[in-house]
């Protein structure tokens, strides 16, 4: 493995204080500075492969706070995807993991599954799940899958109410698609009350990130090029995308990703220029969302979680908490520890359930504690991580930013 | 080597999930943030006095080498596992046991993170004036064994006059305890300052109590630039000389200003020689009287340009070239050294022009940043140690710039300690009878020389 940026790492330990792994476990071999040490020895061919090794490198949520606060500039996450490829040429990948994979790059399969999912989850398995759990999230706590996929709910193209202000193309991911379809209704009414035609490409994929992350970056070049043909258009202002992993996949993993297999990346960042969250698009255009929306005597709290795929990957820091701030109808609350990792994670939650489990019990506490009604973040990955752990009890409600916007419309 | 049985019963005082000795665990305890690297044989994690006191005993009776270890942030290699044997981390003993703001003191386990103790006081609108750049992530264990400073002990003082009390683990697993919760205190030999900067070799602190300050009720920040490094190093020495105490007083040359312009793009005045970031804190009259002392000073020794913050966001505004150096210089080469010679303040404006001249002369890169006020310089150097022809220049110049503070009746290190990286240089300020003592008190309270060996002592 090529690992020059290794020797950038100066060990000066400022990725302890953000990591949300080392945090929990205060062990320096959970700290991203020692998975930089453990890769230079492997690059250098004197620390071979094994289970352990893997183990230890898997101990990462990729959140990229570390990556982002590093003062030597060391690009740990691109770092860590490839060592991850590394440990998946020479052990192979979990079996479970691999289903899921297989589905992901696999549209039509993802879509049946989906079907069969919804009928399982909601018919079959509702007895016999009370006690089950999936990585760290109790079964009964899972969410629902859409009773149909929500891109087979809604038209191709949605034509704006009121004086036109543009043409944007709505990336679902599969988080709306198959899960959220609540996201997918609130984003679409939303962009529509503003003005804009929303135009929802059907035959978009899964965005891939999900798989190279793990590394396993040669499986989603065809995810990736049929994408980027779909959304590269020169007539539309914005492509918006209501999932941050997908975000950071669009605007950032796509020419990184195809730059590393040898391809051709002029589209991939034609791409990238347009892709925009939706709580920021909204926010860089909220003005033509004020007139729409309601006054009301009593707002309701609402706090948030910033997804490390916002704002360390696409670097969305400030545009979502000041767009809950903007809605008259809201009384935002900032939660103390809003900034860090929800313990999710991707596929970590599942992998290392306990240390999973300690991370986000800590920040339900702190977002309960704000006195909240509504704990708003903009990933699918969060909220099913984070209302997976929520208590039957508890008075508060993991939501899309967009469904906060929603409720602050007029009728 | 460790024998299987010691393993095993190492294992029974803290239990097999706080005893690692894979290859790939044992890995990442080889290093701190200096250069050196040294993989111990396996790491324990205690989180008691009495596991440590059980550790100790064993490794006195086996004589394993014990390294002791907080987030590993020293720049100075004291955390390295010179001669192997257990690297003990104080990570898992992070509890901060009892703050007191009526009686001034706080006490806390040596793991705690220095950051996390500041945020706990600042509730209570204290604070612990001790302030390395670390502070976010190194613990008050590693932070009271290289007695470690920061910007703000010009004015308030170093770990050591803060630690008012320790309880210490000693190599033979016997527990003491120095010191005590009251400011004054002369009963019996000072044993805490001797352990505050001991680097973990004469015994293992356990607890700490520290004096703790109410926080100051204003603070006021000026950026003044100059067209002469002589002329910035000689107002430096003026303020001091004059009885104004800042509570910071931090220097940078071109070299540093260019390095973070390029950087950053903040808008430094590349052609500038020199600039002095100063900070002034305590009563809100007080803190503009001071101030507008120190402008008058700036002027009369020749700033071409005095920039003033207004509102917190102007003062972050100021700080940032200066909290950004370090990271510019991270990102210039694989290599960056933060050196820490010292000398009194008077002798700033020689020093400074010394260092540029040995900079010049070895043709190494090396920007001068200083926590000038208290005459502490951090020449850094950006550098790539893989480049043994660069590298061995990059070790004459350092030799050079100790032996110029030595004769500027200065010393070897300001606040990051000994450890590897200065050790052979002790003989330029102690001489032999002084190290001698230094041998015999390891001797009697180590005498099988297990906490730290193949450091200073």
């Amino acid at each position: 493995m090529e690992a020059e940026e290794v020797h950038r790492c100066v060990k000066c330990g400022l990725c302890l204080v953000t990591c949300p792994v080392y945090q929990e476990l205060r062990e320096e071999s959970a700290s991203p500075r020692a998975k930089v040490q453990l890769i230079k020895h492997y690059a250098a061919r004197d620390l071979p492969t094994s289970p352990h090794l893997s183990e230890l490198v898997s101990r990462c949520l990729m959140c990229g706070s570390c990556t982002a606060n590093c003062p030597s500039g060391v690009r740990h996450d691109s770092l860590f995807r490839r060592m991850r490829s590394d440990l998946i040429d020479d052990y192979g990948e979990n079996w479970k993991k691999k289903v899921l994979y297989h589905f992901l790059t696999h549209a039509a399969q993802l879509h049946w599954a989906s079907k069969f999912a919804a009928f399982g989850r909601n018919v079959v398995l509702e007895k016999i799940a009370q006690e089950v759990k999936i990585g760290n999230i109790p079964l009964k706590r899972l969410p629902k899958f859409n009773q149909k996929p929500f891109r087979d709910q809604i038209a191709d193209v949605i034509e704006p109410l009121g004086k036109p202000r543009g043409r944007v193309l709505y990336f679902t991911g599969c988080g709306t698609n198959y899960i959220y379809a609540d996201v997918g209704r609130a984003t679409v009414q939303v962009l529509q009350r503003m003005g804009y035609r929303v135009g929802i490409p059907k035959d978009q994929v899964c965005c891939g990130l999900p798989l190279f992350i793990q590394g396993s970056v040669s499986k989603t070049k065809e995810n990736i090029l049929k994408n980027i043909a779909l959304f590269t258009r020169p007539d539309i202002d914005a492509v918006i995308v209501d999932c941050a992993t997908c975000g950071s996949a669009l605007r950032h993993e796509y020419p990184a990703v195809l730059a590393d297999l040898q391809t051709d990346t002029r589209e991939a960042l034609e791409l990238s220029r347009k892709v925009k969250d939706i709580g920021e698009f909204i926010f860089d255009n909220v003005e033509h969302l004020q007139p729409f929306l309601k006054a009301t005597a009593s707002p309701t709290i609402v706090t948030y979680h910033s997804p490390c795929h916002l704002r360390n990957a696409q670097g969305v820091k400030t545009h979502v908490e000041q767009l809950l701030e903007a809605l008259p109808p809201v009384d935002y609350i900032r939660s103390v520890d809003f900034d860090s990792c929800c313990g999710g994670g991707g596929t970590f939650f599942y992998d290392h359930p306990n240390l999973s489990q300690r991370i986000v019990a800590k920040k339900i506490e702190n977002a309960k504690a704000t006195g909240a009604r509504l704990l708003a973040t903009g990933c699918p990955g969060c909220r099913v991580n984070l209302a997976g752990n929520l208590e039957e009890t508890d008075a508060i409600e993991v939501v899309h930013p967009i469904q906060v916007v929603e409720l602050g419309l007029k009728v | 080597m460790l024998k299987p049985d010691v393993k095993s019963q190492l294992k029974t005082i803290v239990g097999r999930e706080r005893f690692l000795d894979a290859p790939e665990d044992i890995l990442s305890y080889a290093y701190d943030a200096y250069v050196a690297e040294c993989v111990p044989e396996a790491v324990i994690f205690p989180v008691n006095s009495e596991e440590v006191a059980h550790i100790l005993a064993l490794a006195s009776k086996e004589r394993i080498p014990v390294t002791a270890r907080g987030a590993g942030t020293s720049l100075s290699g004291g955390a390295v596992p010179a001669r192997q044997g257990l690297a003990l981390c104080f990570t898992q003993m992070n509890k901060i046991l009892q703050i007191s703001t009526r009686d001034r003191y706080a006490i806390v386990q040596p793991g705690v993170v220095n950051g996390d103790l500041q945020k706990a006081l600042g509730r209570e609108r204290f604070f612990y004036p001790p302030d390395p750049a670390s502070f976010t992530v190194s613990t008050i264990g590693g932070n009271v064994g290289e007695n470690a400073g920061g910007p703000r002990c010009l004015k308030y003082g170093v770990t050591a006059d803060y630690v008012m009390g320790l309880e210490v683990v000693l190599a033979s697993g016997k527990i003491i305890r120095s010191g005590s919760r009251n400011v004054k205190d002369v009963s019996g030999y000072n044993l805490t300052s001797l352990f505050c900067g001991s680097e973990g070799t004469l015994g293992l602190v356990t607890e700490i109590t520290l004096k703790i300050m109410p926080l100051p009720e204003a603070h006021r920040t000026i950026l003044a630039i100059y067209d002469d490094l002589e002329k910035t190093a000689n107002t430096v020495a003026d303020i001091i000389g004059s009885g104004i105490l800042p509570v910071a007083l931090e220097l940078m040359d071109k070299t540093v200003i260019n390095v973070v312009e390029d950087a950053t793009q903040l808008g430094l005045p590349r052609e500038a020689e020199g600039m002095l970031l100063i900070e002034v804190d305590g009563i809100t009259e007080a803190v503009e009287k001071e101030m507008n002392r120190i402008v008058a000073k700036t002027r009369n020794n020749g700033a071409i340009e005095v920039k003033q913050a207004r509102t917190q966001a102007e003062t972050d505004d100021l700080w940032k070239a200066r909290r950004s150096t370090y990271s510019a210089f991270a990102r210039l080469a694989p290599t960056c050294i933060v050196e820490d010679a010292t000398v009194p303040v008077s002798n700033v404006p020689r020093m400074v022009g010394g260092i540029r001249a040995i900079a010049d002369k070895h043709k190494v890169r090396i920007g001068i940043l200083a926590h000038a006020g208290d005459g502490n310089m951090h020449p850094v150097i950006s550098t790539d140690i893989r480049n043994k022809e660069e590298w061995a220049r990059v070790q004459t110049a350092t030799r050079e710039i100790f032996e110029l503070a030595v004769s500027l009746d200065g010393t070897l290190s300001g606040e990051h300690g000994i450890g590897l990286a200065k050790a052979e240089f002790l003989p330029l300020v102690t001489n032999a009878d002084t190290r001698e003592f230094m041998a015999a008190l390891k001797k009697t309270v180590d005498p099988h020389g297990i906490l730290n060996p193949g450091k200073f002592v």
